[in-house]
């Protein structure tokens, strides 16, 4: 839903960022609004990723320009964990396994920082388990998931919706969901897009990353933007999806050929 | 060759033999206390008492002790570990409800006025003589320093032999308390066919004392032992523990080792499938922080076919923390379709603390399944990112990993040591930075 | 249980390179004192600083105690009874290959090594060494146009006394082991490579040991430098005859390697193994290191040893330059009484270090097998990483296949990670193969390759068929 009055929630302005050496992010500019669902789109490697996880602070990548603001503060000075508190959450397309810590335990916990950070009361081990239940039901996940360790063993599309739930729980204001629809089956495909269309509401916003239409289909982005070589190349509305769908992504070298940075990025997408 | 750097700490030669003479003379045997079980003891004692003063303290040149600072040993005073006055429940551990307690001081029986559940009595005493120092025998380890250590210095044995299914699960605790000084204690556990029993032994110290432990433990067919060591001591006290268990076929062991806080602990399961076809299970947890040594030796050995083994040792060391494991596993030709996992997984947390960690395999039969693996790492950084990045602080988070590696052992050992709240005992200090 | 008695049965193959060479030798009489090390070092006109280097590991060697922590059962050596320089009877080394005995050049003919203009292999320089000195070095004018030295040690001593002051000896100290210190009194030949600043070989450089007399001992000692981003590929082969007796081949290799320089190190080693009872063959003791010396250099060892009655041989890395690199490849297959104590060390010292070591040990007969191995990481080495696997392959039930990891670390911000595995060739997988109509000789050499596919990779293309078909063939025998 887009209202041009609505609250900017988190705003990108020309970031640049590195691994070790590598530029990676070279410009990018994004602006996200409350109720807004965008979608990115992109090559391989084009660095969709690595705009998520950096949003969400993994230490690997280094910004050497640009700003984020999340509710006009500053999103890169906060550690990983104020980000996730203050309501930025990141559904990872590679979601870790970690043997060992329970996976109820876990979410217990990471949702009671959340809810203090929200001026809320933590919740104790009966009234989260009752949170927890309810929130299954979003994604339609086995309460058995809940007794194994975070990820363990998940198969693909299971740890997907674990990162739904997490979601669920969380309650963000920007939910950027890293190719969660890749690994799900067809009917896991439409409950966890149905579960992500009922935690979209007009206060909070999503950035879809993905590869396929199918998804579009389910969830129906506002803006649909083209990521290369590390920029935002073009930015439109839901039919670029189905555009991108029919042509593929040649005429993006052409676009990178006009710009500016012509030389730099022509380089840059040899080395992706 | 593969040349090592020695172990840098390695007690003085004259200090360490005048430490093992005044031990020796300490625990000169005398008339043994009215109703102590003695078995076969005093014989062993005496030739082991001359084999010590032959040998020596362990040489730090020897392999098998290369890793292991004999230091924090010779620093226990040489005298026999006063007993207090009064045994019963610490109030606050008091025993698991329908868990029998029997408290461990290497001189009063522990049997004595205790009522026994079924199945469980004491062995009698021509058993005790005939079956003495067997399991070691076959285990090979009668030589083994830990093993003479405890043979020259113990008067007594617990001899204990379990018939049927126990129901109750036993608890056999030791504490040195603030006491100083030298404590041997020794059991023989007799698992009779389709025994089974659960058993937990604690150890606990906060002087600067010195727990000398030898168990052996028969387990004849389908007999079942659950058992598990829960060690927690200070800087100043030390443990050394052999545990020889022989498995004999379609018998399972199920043995668990969690030791924190010693200034020195060194744990020494052996464990013999003497025909195969049993299965043997074996955790271990150990924590080790400022400048504490832990050093877990184990031995497996399959003398049959068709045995199985799930082996899963870990260490959590800090500060200037050591961590040894040193695990052998051999496989002899008559070990056909043996099944044997061997997994080391170390965490070092700090720049000061060492990780020393040496898997050995040995095997000669070609029908078998062996695999092992060693890890030494700090703790996973997608891991703890990905806990920060669901709003988790990161000490938090790096505790709930610490919590999460500790737990899938300590969930292991018996039921009743949660009394002990073992988390809480070993890992206390150990905050990762 | 069939085909594993029939698995045993193909593991036996005559040694298809145990003939003598019939050339008039010229030797030094037999035992070992101070004389007999200058006589070495005058027959092949040496500097001082080299005698004085010989002298000074002599005495050292004389204060060393043979080891015997690796348990190899072996008789005792007598090292008064080997003789310590061999040469077969020419004038000094020949410009020309025309002019080399046409007996030698027939020797590596058989071997499969031609060394003549017409013959030569296409992209390989070879450097024969036969017994105690270098025959022929191929290519050395084509070599030389791009700045690179490669040529026999005792060349090099006379050509290049420079490098080799500043560099022999460097890696592995004079008294590094008993072993290592008696070569460097009494060593013989070997090789010398050296790549300057920025240049990488254009071609794969060999050297082919041939041990031909039955009373004398190789100590060979190859030096490869490759300095700043610098870059070479270099393989050895060995073979010897057939003798009921022991000989003892205890060679030095050192590499160094600095700033982006890269040095790849292959060895198909199949020396004389001695008979199926035991009796004869090539007591192989060998002390291998490479150092990285410089940020970002990198060293890989490729073995493939089926080879000599005992192997013990730890091909290693000092890994000291920032962001090193180590790599350690092996396939080691023993059979009838064979003993293989082999692996590698991998020593953590600079941040940012990486090393891989992949070991395949394949046991028959009542061999033994082990691999040996230390990684360590030190205080300084931050961030470093080691990644190693050992796998073993049991074939039959009487050989043994030990596994020795040391793993040591006191850098938390490193990390180890180490997986080994023990196996024999599955009942199925045979099966399967053998259902879609694979014999079962190929069968196995089809596991057994496969098996070792990730070593064989690392060899440089034209020896990883040939070391595929020496497993093969070594497999090859009667299947019942
Ligand atoms: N930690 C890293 N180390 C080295 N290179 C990295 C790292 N992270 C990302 N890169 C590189 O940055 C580029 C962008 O990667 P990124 O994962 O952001 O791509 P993506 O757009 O998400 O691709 P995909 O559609 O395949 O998921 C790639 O070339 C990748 O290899
Ligand atoms: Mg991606």
């Amino acid at each position: 839903m887009i209202r041009p009055d609505a609250p900017v929630l988190l705003e990108i302005r020309n970031l640049h960022a590195t691994v070790g050496d590598q530029p990676i992010l070279k410009g990018v500019d994004l602006t996200l609004r409350a109720g807004e669902i965008h979608a990115v789109m992109g090559r391989n490697g084009s660095g969709k990723s690595t705009l998520s996880k950096l949003l969400a602070g993994h230490p690997a990548y280094t910004v050497t320009a640009g700003t984020v603001r999340y509710r006009g503060d500053d999103l890169l000075a906060l550690a990983p964990e104020e980000r996730a508190r203050a309501g930025v959450f990141l559904g990872f397309q590679y979601p870790v396994e970690i043997p060992g810590v329970s996976n109820l335990e876990f979410l217990r916990v990471a949702t009671n920082a959340r809810r203090l950070a929200q001026g809320g009361e933590e919740l104790d081990t009966f009234a989260f388990e009752d949170l927890v239940c309810e929130r299954l039901k979003v994604v339609q996940m086995d309460p058995a998931f809940l007794e194994r360790s975070v990820n363990e063993g998940f198969s693909g599309g299971e740890k997907k919706r674990n990162e739904i739930l997490q979601m669920a729980l969380l309650d963000p204001l920007v939910a950027i969901l890293d190719e969660t629809d890749s690994g799900l089956d067809i009917d896991a495909l439409r409950i966890v897009s149905a579960g992500v269309n009922q935690l979209a509401t007009p206060d909070n916003c999503i950035l879809l990353i993905t590869h396929y239409q199918r998804l579009l289909d389910e969830i129906t982005p506002d803006f649909v933007h083209v990521m290369a070589a590390g920029r935002i190349l073009r930015t439109a509305g839901k039919e670029l999806a189905l555009e991108l769908e029919r042509r593929g992504y040649d005429w993006v070298d052409e676009g990178l050929a006009s710009s500016d940075h012509a030389e730099a990025d022509a380089t840059a997408l040899e080395v992706a | 060759m593969v040349s090592l750097a020695m172990s840098p700490v390695t007690a003085p030669g004259s200090a360490s033999t005048a430490w093992l003479e005044s031990v020796l003379k300490a625990f000169e045997p005398s008339l043994p206390a009215p109703g102590a079980s003695l078995g076969g003891l005093p014989r062993r004692r005496s030739a082991a008492r001359d084999e010590l003063r032959r040998t020596g303290l362990p040489p730090t040149r020897q392999e098998a002790w290369r890793f292991t600072s004999l230091a924090p040993l010779i620093a226990v005073p040489p005298q026999v570990l006063p007993v207090p006055e009064l045994l019963g429940p610490k109030p606050d551990h008091p025993p698991a409800s329908g868990a029998l307690r029997l408290y461990w001081d290497g001189d009063r029986d522990p049997l004595a006025g205790m009522d026994l559940p079924e199945g469980l009595s004491r062995l009698e005493t021509g058993l005790q003589d005939s079956l003495l120092g067997t399991v070691l025998e076959v285990a090979g380890t009668t030589g083994s320093w830990l093993v003479r250590f405890n043979t020259a210095l113990a008067g007594q044995v617990l001899a204990l032999r379990v018939r049927g299914n126990v129901a109750v699960p036993l608890e056999l605790v030791s504490d040195c308390g603030q006491g100083s000084g030298v404590r041997p204690l020794r059991l023989l556990l007799v698992m009779e066919e389709d025994a089974s029993l659960d058993l937990l032994e604690v150890h606990r110290a906060a002087g600067t004392s010195l727990t000398s432990v030898l168990v052996e433990a028969q387990l004849a067919p389908r007999a079942r032992l659950r058992y598990g060591v829960l060690a927690q001591g200070t800087e100043s006290s030390c443990l050394l523990a052999h545990l020889a268990v022989s498995q004999a076929p379609a018998s399972e062991l199920d043995l668990t080792t969690a030791a924190g806080g010693w200034g020195l602990v060194r744990l020494e399961p052996a464990i013999i499938q003497v025909q195969g076809s049993a299965a043997t299970r074996l955790r271990g947890l150990q924590v080790s922080r400022d400048r504490q040594i832990a050093d877990l030796h184990s031995l497996v050995r399959f003398e049959g076919p068709n045995g199985q083994l799930d082996q899963l040792q870990k260490a959590v060391v800090d500060d200037a923390g050591r961590s040894v494991f040193h695990g052998a596993v051999q496989v002899p030709q008559a070990a056909q379709r043996t099944s044997a996992s061997q997994l080391s997984r170390n965490l070092l947390l700090s720049d000061r603390a060492r990780v020393d960690a040496i898997p050995q395999l040995e095997i000669v039969a070609d029908d078998v399944r062996c695999t092992h693996g060693a890890t030494v790492t700090r703790l996973q950084q997608e891991e703890l990112f990905y806990l920060r990045s669901r709003g988790l602080g990161a000490d938090q988070a790096a505790r709930l990993l610490l919590d999460g590696f500790c737990d899938e052992i300590l969930a292991s050992l018996p039921k009743s040591a949660s009394r002990w709240e073992p988390a809480n005992a070993l890992l206390r200090q150990a905050l990762p930075r | 249980m069939t085909s594993t008695a029939s698995v045993g049965d193909l593991v036996s193959q005559p040694y298809r390179y145990g003939f003598v060479t019939d050339i008039e030798t010229e030797k030094i009489a037999k035992g070992l004192n101070e004389d007999v090390v200058r006589l070495i070092s005058a027959k092949k006109h040496e500097p001082l600083f080299l005698l004085n280097f010989r002298l000074r590991a002599y005495a050292q060697w004389l204060q060393m105690e043979e080891p015997d922590w690796a348990s190899l059962g072996h008789g005792p050596i007598d090292y008064q009874e080997m003789i310590y320089y061999a040469a077969p009877k020419q004038q000094a080394k020949k410009a020309s290959l025309d002019e080399v005995d046409p007996k030698l050049l027939e020797t590596f003919d058989k071997l499969g090594i031609p060394l003549s203009e017409q013959k030569r292999l296409s992209n390989v320089a070879v450097d024969a060494v036969f017994d105690s000195v270098s025959i022929a070095t191929t290519y050395r004018e084509k070599l030389a146009e791009h700045g690179v030295i490669f040529c026999s040690i005792s060349e090099a001593v006379k050509d290049h006394p420079d490098l080799i002051e500043r560099y022999m000896g460097t890696v592995v100290p004079i008294n590094d082991n008993f072993f290592a210190a008696l070569n460097s009194a009494v060593f013989s030949d070997g090789s010398f490579v050296f790549i300057p600043k920025g240049v990488s070989c254009p071609m794969e450089l060999s050297t082919y040991f041939r041990i031909n007399s039955g009373d004398t001992g190789q100590f060979e000692r190859t030096l490869i430098v490759a300095e700043e981003a610098a870059s070479v590929s270099y393989l050895e082969g060995c073979t010897a005859p057939m003798f009921d007796t022991n000989q003892l081949h205890a060679a030095v290799v050192e590499l160094v390697a600095l700033d982006d320089a890269n040095i790849k190190y292959s060895t198909v080693q199949n020396w004389y193994a001695g008979d199926a009872k035991g009796v004869g063959g090539i007591y192989n003791f060998v002390t291998k290191r490479g150092h990285c010396r410089g940020a970002r250099s990198h060293i890989s060892w490729t073995q493939v040893e089926t080879g000599s009655a005992i192997t013990w041989k730890y091909p290693s890395c000092v890994l000291q330059g920032e962001d090193s690199s180590g790599e350690f490849y092996s396939v080691a297959l023993t059979n009838n009484l064979q003993q293989a104590d082999t692996g590698t060390k991998m020593i953590h010292v600079g941040p940012g270090t990486r090393s891989t070591i992949i070991s395949k040990g394949i046991s028959a007969g009542r061999s033994s097998n082990s691999y040996r191995g230390l990684v360590q990481i030190g205080a300084k080495a931050v961030g470093a990483r080691n990644y190693s696997q050992c796998d073993s392959m049991l074939i039959g039930d009487t050989a043994a296949a030990n596994t020795f990891p040391y793993l040591r670390s006191q850098q938390p911000d490193a990390s180890i990670e180490h997986e080994a595995s023990t196996c024999r060739i599955s009942e199925d997988q045979l099966f399967y193969l053998q259902s879609r109509g694979i014999g079962l000789e190929e069968s196995v050499s089809m596991m057994v390759s496969g098996f070792c596919r990730d070593v064989f990779n690392q060899l440089p293309m034209e020896f990883a068929a040939e070391a595929d078909k020496l497993l093969a063939l070594k497999l090859e025998g009667s299947v019942g």
